[in-house]
């Protein structure tokens, strides 16, 4: 740990806090979602993120596509593995006590991170495409990064639009909102929360093929994302869509800072008495959201 | 003068955001005697009751039972001191039996409490569904195990939410009689209820409340006549 | 029939107190992992089945009871036993670190809270170096025999499973459930159940740290990825749903067939074990929500005290 810790540093460790946040905020995102309109806690949102990574790498290594191109193919895959799993499985749980959704995302995540690690092996996959920084000024911004948070913001938008402006993304937040009232109003909410299910896949998928073009690819990548993205929510608040994006920078920026100040381990410890305390005395997030 | 009155309200304000659903109420209650709380939907009654039990935390305003400040107490303090309440919806535990429903919520001595619950349960006509959980039990005959329960602990305060809401004319009758006994053994009975016959017959003295606000209180021949309340019912 | 079931009871323990003279060494070692799941899986029932809280971070004392015992008997020296009692200690202190906030937070709240409270202890316990042994973690002395460990384990097993029979048929007991059935409602006939979680989760916690001790001292060697992992939480939990949570004996069933189950798989299946035991958790949640002795209960009408 520096001693001194020059302007320079600081401006650094701001800025590649941000551009981790725009990552954590596109995957909490969908974890929002789903916790808004189903009340259900994904557990399995990390594998879902995992399954998008694997399918860059794959496209990658096999074929020799663009990571950001195989977006295209990622994103509607996993999409459709959401679909699947929310019509097969999640269904059962939508409203139930949260034990029995704890349970059931942590038994499928469980299955298929396994499946994972029997069909592609354990090691360590990476997907070299880009490396090297740019130099602004004094500070480098590292090439992968700046480009995964752009495509990170540009589909973070997208959703955004989708949810405000389509009628099913309306029909998405009033479901989030008030269930009951939703379904009084004629909304299939079945049908919401298969779309529900299905988008937030997507978003967390597209978050793992992003993360592949700079960390390894691996069965348990996930777990890491899963734990952060509940620390989102809550800085958020529960059904407030764009409190997850901003608390999604905010974290990013939070651990950028104090990696500087602390050790990487601490803040994961400062992370979590974040955690509490603002669910202690906000529970509605920092910003204005449901409990 | 202070000592007189069993329950004290002043200026008592309850805001939710930006609905004020309790406006600088004040009452006083004095002992032995029923009460009635009337009012419109949406007038407040059952968010006072739950500042006075402590449900809720008003914002600004005193509530003084027997004297003594019990506004920012919680909950199971408010009733160890001698308030019981029932709720709009009965809130009894499903899974617990008759008896030990009433078990649950007294401190005194296993034996002396069974005995007690016991006599009860009689009292209300339940001794011979004692054993059968609580959730099984007709809509009632939950009515009547939430009665007997707040009796459990002798309150002096008692505050009934709607006791009349969806119960038979028996039943009733049965429940207006206890009120009645209740009252002869000293103790005060403050009512929200919308069945105005019952209410007029019952109490000695009615608060009316509108948007929060403490609109008119006398005897129930003047309440009934009087044109504010009117108004606040069925408008201009 | 009640003393036909005590005399049961008595003959089955007799049995388990002399069985390590006639059986090997290999059935002792799997009657001690039992115990222990037996009294993990029963000290979250204590928790979780009668409050409806759900801990989902409950290894989290078993973990602060394995490095409090290792830290005492690899640097100063005590014996393994009050090591471990110490190691209940630790875990309680912690409960009422983390319950005194966290159980004033709503259900999925609470169970968040929780679910962090296990990456922490394992980023603090890879940061404080010099105590824990960091990554690397710490090594103690091999076991020499493992009855007295039999007999230990067996009888915290025992210890909670007894201490769960007289909680549950006490008012302690029914004012817990009555935190579950509806808490609001409890508080206001005057159940102070912000204290009564509390020492429900002191208790809960405090027998977990004793166990943590003992595996710390059976297995020679903790690290911070083996002794907090997410899956010994979920392992206990569904042990206690499967047998039936809120029951006495439901925790000690699941916790004994799921253990065999888990043994049997374990050997034919070693690829593919962890997805079958999710391929398990999801059928648990999906088709038997209220375990074996729940659904026997609501049949035929068994009392609550089982």
């Amino acid at each position: 740990m520096p001693i001194q810790i020059t302007g320079t540093m600081l401006l650094q460790g701001i800025v590649s806090g941000l551009l981790a946040g725009g990552l954590y905020a596109m995957v909490a995102l969908g974890m929002a979602l789903i916790f808004g309109v189903m009340r259900v806690i994904n557990i399995a949102h990390g594998t879902l993120l995992m399954l998008g990574a694997y399918t860059t790498f794959w496209l990658f290594s096999l074929y020799g596509i663009n990571p950001f191109l195989s977006l295209l193919i990622s994103f509607p895959l996993i999409f459709l593995v959401g679909i699947l799993l929310q019509r097969f499985f999640v269904y059962r749980v939508v409203g139930a006590p949260e034990l029995s959704s704890l349970l059931l995302t942590f038994g499928i995540s469980t299955f298929i991170s396994n499946m994972a690690m029997v069909a592609w092996t354990a090691d360590y996959r990476s997907v070299e495409f880009l490396t090297g920084s740019f130099l602004l000024g004094q500070i480098a911004l590292s090439k992968p990064r700046l480009v995964t948070f752009g495509f990170a913001l540009a589909i973070t938008w997208l959703a955004f639009l989708f949810l405000n402006l389509t009628k099913t993304g309306k029909a998405i937040r009033a479901t989030s909102q008030q269930r009951d009232l939703a379904q009084v109003c004629g909304i299939n909410v079945r049908r919401i929360d298969l779309i529900t299910f299905g988008l937030a896949a997507g978003l967390a998928g597209a978050g793992g093929s992003l993360i592949s073009v700079m960390f390894s690819v691996f069965p348990e990548m996930g777990q890491l994302y899963v734990f952060k993205s509940f620390l989102v929510i809550v800085l958020g608040g529960a059904g407030n869509y764009p409190g997850a994006f901003f608390g999604g920078l905010i974290l990013g920026l939070a651990e950028g800072l104090a990696s500087l100040f602390l050790s990487a381990q601490l803040s994961e410890v400062i992370a979590y008495i974040l955690l509490v305390i603002i669910l202690l005395v906000r529970p509605t997030g920092l910003f204005r959201g449901r409990v | 003068m202070l000592d007189n009155f069993i329950l004290e309200l002043r200026d008592v304000t309850k805001r939710f955001g930006g609905v004020t659903a309790v406006n600088r109420c004040s009452l006083r209650l004095a002992p032995g005697k029923i009460y009635g709380l009337i009012g419109p939907n949406g007038s407040g009654k059952t968010t006072l009751f739950n500042c006075i039990t402590g449900l809720e935390v008003r914002e600004e305003g005193e509530i003084r039972f027997r004297g003594e400040r019990i506004d920012g107490l919680r909950p199971h303090q408010v009733t160890r001191r001698g308030i019981g309440r029932t709720f709009q919806v009965i809130r009894i535990f499903p899974e617990l039996t008759a008896l030990e429903n009433l078990l649950v919520v007294t401190w005194s001595p296993f034996d002396g409490a069974l005995r007690r619950a016991r006599e009860l349960l009689e009292l209300v006509t339940l001794d011979r569904l004692q054993d059968e959980y609580a959730g099984n039990l007709s809509y009632g005959q939950q009515k009547l195990l939430e009665f007997a329960r707040i009796l459990m602990t002798d309150p002096d305060l008692i505050l009934l939410d709607e006791p009349a809401a969806g119960v038979n004319r028996t039943l009733l009758n049965e429940l207006l009689q206890a009120i009645r006994n209740l009252r002869s053994q000293g103790k005060t009975v403050f009512i929200v209820e919308h069945d105005m016959k019952v209410i007029m017959d019952l109490s000695e003295k009615i608060f009316v409340l509108n948007y929060g606000e403490n609109i008119a209180e006398g005897p129930p021949e003047v309440i009934q006549a009087d044109e504010r309340v009117i108004e606040a019912y069925f408008g201009r | 029939m009640k003393w036909l079931a005590w005399v049961v009871a008595a003959g089955v323990l007799i049995g388990l107190a002399i069985m390590p003279f006639f059986v090997s060494n290999y059935i002792v070692t799997f009657a001690i992992q039992i115990f222990m799941w037996i009294a993990l899986a029963e000290s979250w029932n204590l928790i979780s089945g009668f409050t409806g809280y759900v801990s989902f971070g409950h290894v989290a004392f078993f973990g602060t009871g394995a490095y409090t015992t290792a830290i005492l008997v690899s640097q100063a020296g005590w014996h393994w036993f009050p090591a471990s009692m110490m190691g209940s200690i630790t875990a309680a202190a912690l409960a009422l670190i983390i319950g005194y906030p966290c159980l004033r937070l709503k259900g999925p709240y609470f169970a968040i809270a929780m679910l962090g409270l296990n990456e922490v202890l394992r980023a603090l316990v890879s940061y404080f170096e010099n105590f824990t042994g960091g990554g690397n973690g710490i090594t103690l002395t091999p076991i020499q025999s493992i009855q007295p460990l039999y007999y230990a384990m067996g009888g915290v097993a025992l210890a909670v499973v007894f201490l769960t029979y007289c909680i549950i048929t006490s008012r302690f007991g029914l004012r817990l459930i009555s935190i579950r059935e509806d808490e609001l409602a409890a508080e206001a006939m005057g159940i102070n159940t912000a204290a009564l979680k509390l020492y429900a989760f002191l208790l809960s916690a405090a027998f977990p740290g004793i166990v943590g001790g003992f595996f710390a001292w059976y297995s020679s060697h903790i690290e911070p990825i083996g002794t907090f992992p997410l899956l010994t939480t979920i392992t206990m939990i569904i042990m206690c749903l499967f047998g039936g949570k809120g029951t006495v004996l439901g925790p000690v069933l699941g916790a004994s067939l799921l253990s065999i189950f888990q043994e049997m798989v374990w050997a034919r299946f070693l690829f593919i074990h962890q997805a079958i035991f999710g391929a398990l958790i999801v059928a648990v949640v999906l088709l038997m929500p209220k375990g074996m002795l729940g659904v026997l209960q609501e049949r035929y009408r068994l009392p609550r005290t089982i």
